[in-house]
């Protein structure tokens, strides 16, 4: 574990706008890097400049320690990318779109396109005009053509885009897989907030340019403590019964029963004082909150701050 | 290098539009020799027994007129003259300008389809960079472990190595048209060059070999300019427009304003025709033939510079 991908302070200005702030962070090998952000963010143009696509203005960013702006090829040549839409040369066949980019990188030969063709599942239709593709086999040959120089990092933006479920998943066992066997450090941006937690390790949330938050997926969707719902009946005198047992704790009444956030070894504990007490439990439900709710809680939250 | 050409020219010919366009050179090509065929003169050579004759007084003819228009501007007295010392020399060294129409009349003729090939240069030239931003494709192109100064050389070499196909293909089809069409002479006459009052003798192939290369600078200077249009605006239409309005204009433009400004001489346009130090007089009196590679190697490094400096410094945002 070595942040592979490094931003130092990198800013970005555009006619006097500052669309990218002092963005700093690390990714390293083996993880899944989630890039979130509401549309407009800044999530693209950063990405692009990871690639070297868009210049910076200032801060630096290292890929295995070379510059991209000093060392550029040598920089960018551990790193495999889609930027936004896969587009290929629509005259030309999947495989010799293949081929054109296999010539630009060192060490590319025949079997290791057949090799990359075979492992994104394109095979059946490689020699056919990419014009045909759907989208989804478009997206197939953007990864493609990403992993032919097998880069250590892999910068992926929307890589779910135009896929149907079972390519969703697929590509996200592809993304997990390269980032285990091959201990690659991947980077992927998306809108889809689900998709994001089953996919990444980390996720970095941008907003307005500034990065507000890095965490692991799991701290930050467990970041608040999980309430439970308890189905009870009557629910005033049990409402009365779980507050002499956990005194500290916060609960309230719902439509149906009573809810509050406790701990999960609190729950034997209060379903047997229930018992005893003679109320009625019909249904005990764990209330996780979803990356997206912790995504647009944190953003307005941050949101309203810069807006004050 | 070589792969990155090689794989600009698998771009070039996987499109039809390149096979459309070499298509259309030899379409023309054929059209034209057929079309010259039919309108030759049955009874060719007739006359040829008196040429000198004929010759003697269309020089006197000069002469007079040379006399009477003592005002005319200088180019008409250049031509005159030159007209007058051709055939002077023809009478002298015994030789007819009364030549059978052959191969050599005929791919003379055809090193005008240069002007058409130069348009399709133009195009490919003008598209090469704009295209792969039309495409997206730029943006995969541009995140190879390759300079952005290598790609844009690469490119520029496949427009020059196309523009020479096309000029291959030109001279190699006129020669196997007019070989058809016309035969080979049993005699081929030297060529007769007329330049600063002093004529020399050339061999017709090495001539025409001359004229076609010289013809097609004027093209490879405005693919240059197409190709750095293209560079910097991103857009073939600009290109492709401008260019084309400037190779068939910006010859006349500039001999307007050479009659009235002695700058014009800098004007890209004044110096492409290097023909006219081989043969004719120069467009603006003291123009010379080092003078004009001067301006045109000025006017390429102008253009590179600028197509590099903004094809490197560009953020591809879109």
């Amino acid at each position: 574990m070595s942040g592979v991908v490094k931003l130092q302070d990198v800013s970005k200005t555009i006619n006097g706008k500052r669309i990218i702030d002092s963005l700093s962070f690390e990714v390293n090998s083996g993880e899944v890097f989630g890039f979130l952000g509401p549309n407009g963010a800044g999530k693209t143009t950063t990405i692009r400049m990871i690639v070297g696509l868009i210049g910076l203005s200032s801060g630096d960013i290292t890929i295995s320690g070379y510059s991209i702006k000093e060392n550029f090829v040598k920089a960018i040549s551990q790193v495999g990318a889609i930027v936004e839409n896969p587009e290929m040369y629509k005259f030309m066949s999947g495989y010799q779109n293949l081929m054109q980019f296999a010539r630009m990188s060192k060490g590319v030969n025949k079997e290791k396109v057949d090799e990359v063709v075979e492992l994104v599942g394109l095979t059946d239709r490689i020699h056919d005009k990419v014009k045909t593709y759907s989208l989804g086999m478009r997206q197939r040959l953007g990864l493609a053509q990403s992993l032919l120089h097998d880069p250590k990092v892999l910068i992926l933006d929307e890589p779910t885009n135009g896929l149907d479920p079972a390519g969703i998943r697929e590509i996200r066992d592809h993304l997990r897989m390269l980032a285990k066997e091959k201990d690659m450090a991947i980077i992927v941006s998306s809108h889809l907030l689900s998709e994001m937690e089953m996919m990444c390790d980390r996720i970095g949330i941008i907003q307005a340019g500034r990065l507000i938050d890095v965490q692991r997926v799991r701290d930050f969707v467990n970041g608040a403590e999980n309430s439970y719902q308890l189905e009870v009946s009557p629910k005033d005198e049990a409402l009365l019964v779980a507050q002499q047992l956990f005194p500290t704790i916060k609960m309230s009444l719902t439509d149906n029963g009573i809810a509050g956030q406790l701990k999960k070894d609190d729950i034997p504990l209060l379903v047997n004082e229930f018992v005893s007490k003679e109320i009625n439990i019909y249904g005990i439900k764990e209330i996780s909150k979803t990356l997206e709710d912790r995504f647009l809680e944190v953003t307005d939250k941050k949101g309203e701050v810069t807006h004050a | 290098m070589l792969n990155l050409i090689k794989n600009e020219w698998i771009k070039l010919f996987k499109r039809t539009g390149t096979f459309v366009m070499i298509g259309l050179i030899i379409l023309l090509l054929t059209f034209v020799g057929i079309i010259i065929r039919s309108q030759e003169n049955p009874d060719r050579g007739t006359g040829s027994e008196n040429w000198e004759e004929q010759l003697q007084t269309e020089i006197n003819n000069r002469e007079q007129e040379l006399k009477d228009i003592q005002n005319a501007p200088q180019s008409m007295i250049d031509s005159y003259q030159r007209d007058i010392a051709i055939n002077k020399y023809r009478i002298e060294h015994n030789l007819s300008p009364h030549q059978d129409y052959s191969v050599w009349g005929f791919v003379y003729d055809a090193s005008n389809i240069i002007q058409f090939a130069g348009l399709f240069v133009i195009i490919v030239a003008a598209g090469i960079v704009a295209s792969e931003f039309n495409w997206g494709t730029i943006k995969l192109l541009l995140i190879r472990p390759i300079s952005r100064g290598k790609i844009l050389v690469a490119k520029y070499i496949t427009v020059i190595l196309f523009a020479l196909l096309m000029l291959i293909i030109s001279f190699a089809y006129s020669s196997l048209v007019g070989v058809i069409l016309f035969g080979t002479p049993e005699t081929t006459a030297p060529h007769l060059n007329y330049y600063n009052g002093t004529i020399t003798e050339q061999n017709m192939g090495v001539h025409l070999i001359i004229l076609y290369s010289l013809k097609s600078i004027n093209m490879l200077m405005l693919a240059t300019m197409a190709f750095m249009i293209s560079a910097v605006f991103r857009n073939s239409s600009l290109a492709i427009g401008l260019s084309i309005f400037l190779m068939f204009a910006g010859g006349q433009l500039t001999a307007m304003l050479a009659q009235k400004f002695e700058w014009a001489k800098y004007i890209l346009f004044a110096n492409t025709e290097l023909m006219q130090y081989i043969e004719g007089v120069p467009l603006i009196e003291g123009m010379t033939l080092a003078f004009s590679v001067m301006v045109l190697v000025v006017y390429f490094i102008i253009f590179q510079f600028l197509a590099h400096y903004v094809f490197h410094k560009r953020d591809v945002a879109a």
